[in-house]
């Protein structure tokens, strides 16, 4: 088991970084994508900021508030593509039957796909989320006591992230074609709604974004949770929420693998 | 210049169209993706409105404001950007180069025909949200006639600012992070994310300034009536004015941008 996991890892860190070392080869595009990230996070800010010269709360919460909820989205949406973004490759792998040469690999096949591929735009949106967030923390008058409780809601939240984006990719096993459609429709409905504190929302959405699609786990409570908004039980959540989406998404891959016929010849 | 006959248009449209349609899942998730914004913007903008208006927008404007944005945006993310960008990226376009066609008339009618595989659903979809969310009725039917024929500048103008974001890749050599770019600027700018009016004049100034904002705002303006019938043809006239200059910016662009190309393989 142990030594499982060091293969797993060592083939992990390794192909990560040659990955890198392929990018950063085409220099312009490292700075198209770092600056869209920038771009994306002045675009959420400015967002927020507009909103805000007109209104005094959205959904009951705060300006600082709003920019701690939009920060701590940009960090837990945005990172994965540092270092998980070749999931999104699935798609392509079983359509053109590429996936073949990971599972004949002596190297388990997950960490091989999730490193196929490095997203340069998380250089651009985590930093700037991550400063939103500051910001929003200081203005809301967030104590530093917090910070560990933070730091531990942001590891939660990046596991949900990976776990979640793995689930939707694996949907391209059994749904063909090059478009991971699941995957873009969690993005989108992340990006659309879960910038917003979920009050505002009607009550069978809250449910569904909190239950049914844990998506609140990974921005909304743990901000509550920061805020004081949400009691000290909820601080079970995101940890809860974090495993059991890592060891479903293991299980739905592993499933998603066994039912792969590979591309035909 | 080469140039070519309209039936060659014609033809590329009804090729891209046919492509389009075959991937029936691209398809229904892009009117999906709008379906859900146009949701999610009426719960937020519910909340924030109430029973009182912001930016000059009460709840019936807005409404009528977010369905006109649902249209809007499906027709103006409706074209295949992707597929002009792979054959530069891809290396096909040596073999665009020795054809007897115009290069940007091709990829325009291809992109139109593309942008056409949405509107029936863009168009049922719209109807529906007008049945079931009620929002504010045109300000007279002149202007929802001049509402008709803004939406319809779309076309040309969405497949001109793709065009150009496009050309891009001679240079960088991956569409993505331009395609992203592109996308955040038509999407903020445009009104799309917030209604301009909402926004501080500066930056209004900066969205009237760019051909974005006669994507979604100015389409709206003219429904709403927020604009008199002289100003609503002034916009109108805005909007042509972009296509000509967009186009034409194009094709001196491509002459500089061709001049790029390197070709692999033997």
């Amino acid at each position: 088991m142990g030594v499982d996991a060091r293969h797993t890892a060592t083939v992990y860190g390794r192909s990560l970084w040659a990955h890198f070392r392929s990018v950063v080869e085409y220099p312009a595009d490292f700075w198209v994508m770092a600056t869209t990230g920038i771009f994306w996070q002045i675009m959420s800010f400015g967002f927020v900021t507009i909103l805000f010269q007109n209104v005094n709360a959205v959904g009951g919460w705060g300006y600082h508030e709003m920019l701690m909820l939009v920060g701590f989205l940009a960090v837990a949406a945005g990172s994965p593509a540092l270092y998980w973004d070749g999931i999104w490759s699935i798609a392509d792998q079983v359509a053109d039957g590429g996936m073949d040469y990971r599972i004949t690999r002596p190297a388990p096949v997950m960490p091989q796909i999730a490193t196929l591929h490095i997203g340069l735009q998380g250089v651009g949106e985590v930093p700037l989320g991550a400063a939103m967030f500051v910001y929003g923390w200081i203005g809301a008058g967030v104590g530093l006591g917090q910070i560990p409780v933070a730091l531990l809601l942001f590891a939660c939240a990046a596991v949900i992230q990976v776990a979640m984006y793995t689930i939707a990719n694996s949907a391209n096993f059994w749904v063909k074609g090059r478009v991971p459609v699941f995957g873009f429709f969690l993005v989108e409905m992340q990006n659309e709604a879960m910038r917003f504190p979920l009050p505002v929302f009607p009550m069978a959405v809250r449910v569904l974004l909190t239950f049914a699609i844990p998506l609140a786990f990974a921005s909304f409570v743990p901000v509550e949770i920061l805020n004081g908004r949400a009691s000290e039980w909820w601080l079970l959540g995101p940890p809860l929420t974090a495993a059991l989406l890592a060891a479903l998404a293991v299980w739905i891959f592993r499933a998603g693998l066994r039912s792969y016929d590979s591309a035909g010849h | 210049m080469t140039t070519h006959s309209f039936a060659v248009d014609r033809a590329f449209a009804i090729i891209a169209l046919k492509r389009k349609l075959a991937y029936r899942w691209n398809w229904a998730f892009s009117i999906g993706f709008g379906a859900l914004g146009l949701l999610v913007g009426l719960a937020v903008w519910r909340s924030l409105i109430g029973s009182g208006s912001l930016g000059g927008y009460d709840w019936a404007d807005m409404r009528a404001y977010l369905i006109i944005g649902f249209l809007t945006g499906t027709l103006a993310w409706g074209g295949s950007d992707w597929q002009m960008a792979d054959r530069i990226l891809d290396g096909l376009i040596s073999i665009d180069l020795t054809k007897p066609v115009d290069f940007q008339r091709a990829r325009a009618a291809e992109y139109i025909g593309s942008m056409i595989s949405v509107v029936p659903t863009a168009v049922l979809g719209t109807v529906a949200a007008f049945l079931l969310f009620r929002p504010a009725p045109p300000a007279s039917a002149l202007a929802a006639g001049l509402t008709i024929l803004s939406v319809l500048f779309i076309f040309p103008m969405a497949f001109c600012v793709n065009y150009l974001a496009v050309l891009m890749c001679f240079f960088t050599r991956r569409y993505l992070g331009i395609q992203w770019l592109k996308d955040g600027l038509l999407s903020f700018l445009s009104g799309l994310v917030v209604p301009v009016a909402l926004m501080p004049i500066w930056l209004q100034g900066l969205c009237w300034a760019l051909p974005f904002v006669h994507f979604t705002t100015t389409p709206s303006n003219i429904y709403l009536g927020r604009i008199d019938t002289p100003g609503a043809l002034g916009l109108i006239a805005v909007q042509a004015a972009w296509t000509i200059v967009m186009w034409y910016g194009a094709r001196l662009i491509w002459r500089q941008t061709i001049k790029k190309v390197t070709i692999h393989g033997g």
